[in-house]
């Protein structure tokens, strides 16, 4: 197959990679990045490299660990009938500490295919650069752009082949493609999930409050927007790890549009200055 | 002709005495076989022009593409055994990919070139640590056409691993005829729309068929627009105009 014959010169030869549930690694193409080129990460040599990163990371906060990830949160989207809403917050914290007011939370995979970023920002980051990548790489070969189903599966792929090994990632992959419309939910435990409406992050079950009592699919687009806001406002005022601004991008047919960037503080004296928003 | 190369013709390992390599001359004929392929570069952009070879009515024209994108800067046009020419641009533009992912800028043209040269030498047993990919040489050579911040750049890369840039250049069977033509015609100041002219003009002097739309394939690649392949409709008014 072409794509070996191109991964066997482009990969770093010398870099070991363990599959770690599949001893036959030859049987099992479980790591998506030796087919596309790309280098993959050294994993320790032991007999099983998930459970010994798993006594020194601490994905879920359930217990005291070497390695402690960032979490702490709000991020949502949500698709209607003119589009997808993607609204995030902005704050990064590290334990107590607010360390950033102003992280970018959705991340552009490439013109018509948004990512957000929950959990663990590097993970984030990375492995939607690296999407961004093979999604370019799926265009050029095949002449016609990756749909939002595939990119996700091929995320979810990505992550799933370092299951256990100490990645945190919660994203929402949306995008426009031939179908319309599309949201997927995609998780470092290799979920991936299509559906209407998510929100990710400490502060899902308050952005989730709001979203429910508003959400319709027959939304007008300016109040779908409206509706991503104050989800984020309201779940930034209740988490004391999500804050900063609300980032919102709108998706449509011809890909991401920006709509706003609003600071936290603007948002609550207009919300708390205007009591007719709490009904709509 | 060759005759007398036959001990040192077979093997791609073996220098003849007066220090040649046979496969690697043999690999350069291969290109000559080709269809030809012009690439020129002007002041705004840089063009690429072959000649496809329509040798049936039942020959669905639009599938033989000799012009292909590497990214959105970077296009080349090939000639030889068109087949060679999937691993290469497979390999340009992985490692296209590759630059913008790890330094999040557009790869140079000369860098994608090079990364194709580096292809082009691995044939053979494969030596120490790294794994040949072929048996034989490439027997196709690449035009390679892009912009980037050091503005339009055209590179042939061929099967001895060579690259070299060009104001203007012509490869495959009509290479001679075209690049006495070009040489003659080419001036610093060129247009991109004069040189769709003599791209034309050239291509219709070395083929053998007559010069329509349907057997010839216009790619240029510009700042603003990037790498783009003409339509049906603007080669047809490119053709008229002649």
């Amino acid at each position: 197959m072409l794509s070996d014959i191109v991964a066997q010169y482009t990969q770093d030869s010398t870099s070991y990679h363990g599959d770690l549930a599949f001893s036959s690694s030859n049987a099992w193409q479980g790591d998506v990045a030796k087919q596309f080129g790309q280098l993959s990460f050294d994993l320790p040599n032991t007999g099983n490299p998930a459970e010994f990163l798993h006594q020194y990371t601490d994905v879920k906060s359930d217990h005291d660990a070497l390695i402690k990830l960032a979490h702490g949160t709000t991020t949502l989207a949500f698709k209607y009938a003119d589009g997808v809403v993607i609204a995030t917050d902005s704050r990064a914290t590290q334990g107590s500490v607010i360390a950033s007011q102003s992280v970018k939370k959705i991340i552009e995979i490439n013109p018509y295919l948004l990512g957000t970023m929950a959990g663990g920002a590097a993970d984030c980051a990375f492995w939607e650069r690296e999407l961004g990548r093979r999604c370019r790489l799926y265009e050029l070969r095949n002449k016609e752009r990756i749909s939002v189903a595939a990119a996700s599966k091929l995320l979810g792929n990505m992550v799933y082949s370092y299951k256990g090994m100490g990645l945190s990632m919660g994203t929402m992959v949306s995008g426009w493609d031939k179908t319309g419309p599309n949201l997927y939910y995609v998780d470092n435990d290799g979920t991936r999930l299509k559906g209407n409406l998510f929100s990710v992050g400490s502060g899902s079950p308050f952005a989730y409050g709001v979203l429910d009592r508003g959400y319709d699919h027959e939304l007008q687009k300016e109040d779908a927007l409206e509706l991503g806001k104050r989800s984020i406002y309201h779940a930034t005022h209740r988490d004391a790890f999500s804050g900063g601004y609300v980032r919102l991008f709108h998706m449509n047919e011809d890909g991401w549009e920006f709509i706003s960037l609003t600071d936290m503080d603007d948002l609550h004296w207009k919300y708390t200055g205007d009591a007719a928003v709490t009904a709509s | 002709m060759f005759l007398t190369r036959s001990e040192y013709d077979r093997g791609v390992n073996t220098f003849s005495p007066e220090g040649r390599l046979f496969q690697v001359e043999y690999a350069l004929e291969a290109i000559k076989l080709g269809s030809t392929a012009i690439g020129i570069e002007t002041t705004d952009g840089v063009l690429l022009a072959v000649e496809k070879r329509v040798t049936s009515g039942l020959l669905v024209a639009d599938s033989i593409e000799k012009i292909l994108e590497i990214d959105h800067h970077l296009g080349c046009a090939m000639s030889g055994l068109t087949a060679d020419s999937r691993t290469m641009i497979d390999h340009a533009r992985v490692e296209a990919q590759n630059h913008h992912f790890t330094y999040d800028e557009k790869i140079p043209v000369e860098s994608v070139t090079q990364a194709v040269c580096d292809l082009a030498l691995r044939f053979g047993e494969g030596a120490e640590g790294e794994k040949s990919i072929m048996s034989r040489p490439f027997g196709v050579a690449l035009l390679v056409a892009g912009c980037d911040e050091r503005g339009g750049q055209l590179y042939l890369a061929d099967p001895s691993g060579t690259y070299t840039r060009y104001k203007a250049k012509a490869i495959g069977a009509g290479s001679e005829g075209a690049q006495t033509e070009l040489q003659e015609e080419y001036y610093d100041t060129i247009t991109l729309a004069e040189a769709e002219a003599l791209a034309l003009k050239v291509l219709k002097q070395v083929m053998e068929e007559k010069l329509t739309a349907d057997n010839i394939q216009v790619a240029a690649v510009t700042p603003s627009l990037g790498f783009h392949v003409y339509s049906q409709e603007k080669l047809q008014t490119v053709v008229d105009s002649l």
